[in-house]
């Protein structure tokens, strides 16, 4: 009972909130406006896919939003010094997969909580980002450059969209299929029994930092086509929604659980509230306020449930 | 058991933790100025029974009665305010506050009230005054971190006294103290008895117990068997309550030839563990290894299987040398562990039954890259079948299955996984008779076709009814190695009990057991 209120709870809020702004404001409802929501969320999606394996394994990444700038950053400097778009794109992900690995080898050798790792790491790739550009933007980016963002496949399906497509179902293949998958839940629900079974966990754990970072790389190359810059300062909070978006769509601080399908919904959750409340024309200062009660609700769902789990096998 | 003037009763107290019962009907006084002994094998419910009495956790059926006065515990601020103080075997100091801190943790003296100002001095002062009472040499301002287990325990003890008006119950207070400490304690033991406290005193050790305990309560399987003043109960008798069940279980015979070495520990040591450890085991046979709890037994095969590193020594399995610390080459070359605390090192408990048994051979239900469900269903379903797992559901999350079942879950992980030597600890605790005989003869056929079982035990009469050599260790070492078609859960006992200085200094090899007991023996007869 209560894991079939946990599967659905965030798909059902999710469809009751469409309801909600489509009956208040049926604009909502037009192509151009959902595209421009799937556009505006495919930034988030794209790391909140790598944020569920690493939040699965029982990790937490708040670097993200930092090496998405940095990655797009380096990108954007290859770009602009002549490199083409392929290569381009190439360096920008190449750059997160570094701070990913970096960052996980941090977690799973010295054994540091994620938490402080994450939270250094945050510090210093966005310092990076910014000495690397001393604060500017980076410009002078080939024009074909901005059809990752603003371009459409066949001439119907936004570029972002199709890219968000086709990371989930991978995400969602490797997580449910692999053994990888299999074991980022195993080590995810119990670190320990996870090692006695004879499992690499530190190695587990780097790789999944490391996907997490080629995802911020792919994310932040989306992010710089999108503004057609490099911009140092770019992905600025991200991490909170990345997070919030695996949370509210199931995925539990305490590791072992999560699905890219609910981390989906739970970016939609956020990107149509944001959305909603624009058309409905409430100030963005109240929806910061509406966002965070959100996740404080959905975290706390998380902890009844969790206690509940412990109060009937205790 | 009603007695006049008693300090506390507690009453039909009745416990289960999910489905398995714990205490049941279980009654237990004691009065104002004397220590009353609670002893039983380990899982036998004492801690639990202590729990309740210190408000941890509540009892769900029974009654506690303070003084005439029947009371509830919500929760352990309660029992401190009915006066009753716990000495947790498990040690439960904040670490980073200073031995004062610690002591006066929740009533620290206060400079004024109104502000909530802690009056350093005066609480430094009457700790260091405490201390010096209880014949402690501490400094009460070190930080409690900095102090080793011993100290730590002496802390714990005179927070204790502090605490206690009416009852305190020590949870094998001995069992890192030297035998220095252990005489100050129990001094300080009988200088609490004077002061009309309640003592309730749980050790497995005899010599201690006959030294102190005024009554004695034996439980086992969650029952009191026996309670009376000490003195009634024979030595023989005490023993044979303590070490646990008779013989009575029906153990299935096994036909098989002890074959080459597959495992050999070579003076395996870890300090504060265990030291010096040496063993071999081979095909076909099971090395059962006793010993109290404490003894080092856990970390032994913690160690043996690489989940911790040794300071030195080498594991050989099959000839080749194994890398330190490293599970997973263990596993990769047969070794399989099933751990001692199920929840901690065992269950991914919100996983399904089938995949936390195909955990540590994932390889076998690949399909290229794929996980091959339908494969892992089967695997799953052949296991639940030879070991009778119930429900036989493949895709029950297991934290909702029963502790006997979870154990035969672990079990086939590592029957899945083809593993060759086994270790075992405690492999039938908290598991109940049914699912106890169907890992026996799952054991058994392991072994059978040539599997080498090395298995850590707390119960006796498993340990002679299901090995071929059983090596006893006290406090780090392998003090013995016993034939369990000819020895006796008393001798195995005595080898992990008794104090080598004691048997050294007072008595020959041949009635070591009466130096143990000392004068009740000599009473007896």
């Amino acid at each position: 009972m209560s894991d079939w209120i946990k599967r659905f709870l965030p798909f059902v809020s999710l469809v009751v909130l469409c309801v909600l702004i489509a009956a208040l404001e049926p604009r909502f409802l037009s192509s151009g406006n959902l595209a421009g929501v799937a556009r505006q969320t495919a930034v988030i999606m794209v790391m909140a896919m790598g944020m569920t394996v690493v939040m699965v394994s029982g990790g937490i990444d708040l670097s993200v939003g930092s090496v998405m700038a940095l990655s797009g950053v380096m990108g954007a400097l290859a770009m602009a010094n002549g490199a083409p778009v392929t290569i381009g794109v190439a360096a920008a992900i190449a750059a997160g997969a570094v701070c990913g690995l970096l960052t996980g080898a941090a977690i799973a050798v010295l054994r540091v909580p994620p938490f402080i790792v994450t939270l250094g790491a945050m510090g210093i790739y966005r310092g990076v980002a910014l000495l690397v550009t001393d604060g500017k933007a980076v410009v002078g980016l080939p024009s074909t450059f901005g059809y990752l963002a603003e371009g459409h496949l066949l001439g119907v399906m936004p570029v972002p969209l199709f890219i968000v497509v086709l990371v989930g179902v991978t995400t969602h293949f490797l997580l449910v299929n692999t053994r990888p998958g299999r074991y980022c839940y195993a080590i995810g629900s119990n670190i320990e029994a996870a090692r006695y079974s004879g499992i690499r966990v530190s190695r587990y754990q780097v790789l999944f930092y490391a996907l997490l970072g080629v995802l911020a790389g792919l994310a932040g190359s989306i992010e710089s086509a999108r503004l057609v810059t490099g911009q140092p300062t770019a992905g600025e909070g991200y991490e909170l929604r990345v997070i919030a978006a695996v949370v509210i769509g199931g995925g539990s601080l305490a590791g072992g659980q999560g699905t890219v399908i609910g981390t989906i919904i739970g970016a939609l959750i956020m990107g149509v509230l944001a959305n909603g409340a624009n058309l409905l024309g409430i100030s963005s200062f109240a929806q910061q306020v509406v966002i965070g009660a959100v996740i404080v609700l959905a975290v706390t769902f998380d902890e009844f449930q969790r206690r509940r789990l412990e109060a009937t096998s205790a | 058991m009603i007695t006049p003037g008693s300090a506390l009763q507690m009453r039909g107290i009745t416990k289960s933790f999910g489905g398995i019962t714990v205490l049941s009907d279980v009654g237990l006084s004691a009065a104002a100025g004397e220590v009353h002994a609670l002893v039983g094998e380990n899982g036998a419910g004492k801690s639990t029974l202590m729990k309740i009495l210190a408000g941890v956790h509540q009892p769900d059926g029974g009654e506690i009665v303070i003084e005439g006065e029947l009371v509830r515990f919500a929760r352990p601020a309660d029992a401190l305010a009915h006066g009753i103080a716990m000495i947790y075997q498990e040690l439960s100091l904040a670490p980073h506050l200073t031995v004062a801190e610690n002591i006066f943790l929740g009533r620290e003296p206060l400079r004024s009230t109104r502000l909530k100002i802690i009056n350093r001095p005066e609480m430094n002062a009457r700790a260091a005054s405490l201390l010096s009472d209880n014949g402690f040499d501490l400094d009460p301002r070190k930080r409690v971190s900095q102090l080793s287990a011993a100290d730590r325990q002496l802390v714990e003890i005179t927070r204790a006294t502090v605490e206690a008006r009416r009852v305190i119950v020590m949870d094998e207070p001995t069992s890192s103290l030297t035998t220095r400490e252990v005489e100050e304690l129990f001094r300080l033991i009988r200088e609490l008895k004077a002061r009309g406290l309640a003592i309730i005193y749980i050790s497995h050790r005899l010599e201690e117990l006959e030294s102190i305990a005024d009554r004695l309560t034996i439980l086992r399987d969650g029952k009191v068997v026996r309670s009376g003043a000490w003195g009634e109960l024979s030595t023989d008798e005490l023993i044979r309550h303590m070490a646990g069940r008779e013989l009575t279980e029906i153990f299935p015979p096994r036909n098989v030839e002890a074959g080459q070495t597959r495992l050999r520990v070579e003076g395996l040591s870890l300090e504060g563990k265990f030291s010096e450890v040496s063993f071999e085991a081979r095909t076909g046979e099971v090395v059962g290894v006793a010993g109290l709890a404490g003894a080092g037994r856990t970390e032994l095969v913690e160690t043996i299987f690489g989940a911790r590193a040794a300071d030195s020594g080498e594991i050989v399995l099959n000839g080749l040398r194994l890398d330190p610390a490293r599970p997973d080459h263990s596993v990769a070359s047969g070794m399989a562990l099933l751990t001692e605390d199920r929840k901690r090192t065992g269950l991914c408990l919100n996983l399904s039954l089938a995949r936390n048994l195909t955990l540590a051979n994932v390889r076998a239900v690949l399909r290229g890259w794929r996980l091959d469900r339908k494969r892992e269903t089967e695997a799953a379903s052949e296991y639940i079948a030879k070991l009778h797992i119930r429900p036989p559901e493949p895709a029950r999350t297991i934290d909702r299955m029963s502790g006997g079942n979870q154990q035969k879950v672990l079990l086939a992980r590592w029957l899945f996984a083809n593993s060759r030597v086994f270790l075992l600890d405690e492999p039938t605790r908290g598991v109940d008779v049914a699912a106890r005989s169907e890992i026996y003869r799952a054991i058994n056929k392991l072994v059978e076709a040539g599997a080498a079982v090395v298995m850590v035990s707390s119960d006796l009469p498993e340990l002679l009814g299901m090995t071929d050599r059983i090596l006893v260790m006290r406090r780090g070492r392998l003090v013995a190695e016993l034939d369990p078609r000819h020895t006796t859960q008393e001798e195995i006992l005595k080898h992990a009990a008794v104090e080598e200085s004691s048997v050294r200094e007072r008595a020959g090899s041949e009635d070591v057991l009466q130096v143990a007991v000392g004068q009740n023996a000599a009473a007896r007869e």
